[in-house]
């Protein structure tokens, strides 16, 4: 599981900013604005990665219940596929 | 190719039409080295009037050479912000919005309500912000859109102002959260990943230090006063 490819996350005065680069990717316009555990997702996710490797990884990083940042992950994970933002 | 000195650069533009003739006229200079280099070929030219049946070449070369100066701006910690912006009191004041939205409208209202000599539009359209020495500056430049209001001067810029029409006057501060799709929209947005860093970059230092509203306003001088005691710049604050 990864995102797909020619998306630029970037911190914009305190905000995480992703928007699209690359001449492919011009028919998307938009702005993807994520907030805190968002951003440390989708730094993860720009390499191919598991739920459950983000799990520990989100656990090892926040101090958050295991069942709280579960549901953090799999809500995030439905965002992506339905924005169409992960590759395969 | 005519030399100009556009937002401190020196910009080598080739035209030949009397819209970029006149346009260009105020921005003149002489120098060595140019930092940007602007010129249409035939053959885009020959593309674009395919692709925009309606605009007519001197119509076509305006837009284009403007669209070439600001892409080539990203390079130089600058971009242009699709706004009307108007000088006050030694502060720019950028109102942003679609086009239609009524920006040159508001500012128009600004000339009128604190006088033309005391009020003036740097660029109607398209202003150019560099960060320059550490400063954030707004810059008439010969692309000013439908309107030939523009003026060859930098102004530090005071806010930045996202308008909407409504039947009463408000305005509100916005985060950065807010204001980075509504500027986002608002420039040419650069495809090549090392632009939009460069992009994201101007951006990061702009809302760190100005201030960026949403207003919603009718056509009235109730108006320019809801905006100007909100966005006023306040000397020694």
């Amino acid at each position: 599981m990864k995102i797909k490819e020619d998306y630029l996350l970037r911190n914009v005065a305190g905000s995480h900013i992703v928007v699209p680069v690359g001449e492919g990717n011009l028919d998307f316009s938009g702005v993807i604005t994520l907030n805190d555990v968002g951003a440390f997702l989708w730094e993860r996710l720009q390499s191919d990665t598991t739920p459950e490797e983000l799990l520990s990884a989100l656990l090892a990083e926040y101090d958050v219940k295991s069942d709280v940042a579960k549901k953090d992950i799999d809500d995030f994970i439905v965002k992506l596929k339905g924005a169409d933002l992960l590759a395969d | 190719m005519a030399k100009l000195r556009v937002a401190q650069l020196n910009v080598e533009v080739e035209y030949k039409h009397p819209t970029m003739i006149k346009q260009a006229e105020p921005y003149k200079a002489d120098f060595e080295r140019p930092n940007i280099r602007v010129s249409i070929s035939d053959e885009s030219m020959e593309r674009m009037k395919e692709e925009n049946p309606h605009l007519n070449e001197d119509e076509l070369e305006y837009i284009f050479t403007g669209a070439g100066f600001y892409e080539a701006l990203l390079e130089f910690n600058g971009f242009m912000l699709h706004s009307s912006g108007v000088c006050m009191d030694g502060y720019a004041y950028l109102f942003s919005a679609d086009p239609g939205t009524g920006k040159s409208t508001h500012t128009g209202l600004w000339q009128q309500y604190f006088g033309k000599d005391r009020a003036l539009i740097i660029n109607d359209d398209k202003p150019a912000i560099r960060l320059v020495d550490d400063v954030l500056y707004a810059y008439g430049t010969p692309w000013s859109g439908k309107t030939d209001k523009n003026l060859n001067m930098r102004v530090p810029i005071g806010a930045i102002v996202f308008i909407e029409r409504s039947t009463d006057n408000r305005i509100r501060e916005i985060t950065p959260n807010e204001a980075v799709p509504l500027i986002m929209g608002q420039t040419i947005r650069p495809a090549q990943q090392d632009k939009m860093i460069k992009l994201l970059d101007v951006l990061d230092t702009l809302l760190r230090r100005v201030k960026v509203y949403r207003l919603g306003c009718d056509m009235s001088f109730d108006a320019v006063k809801t905006s100007y005691e909100a966005i006023r710049v306040r000397e020694g604050q």
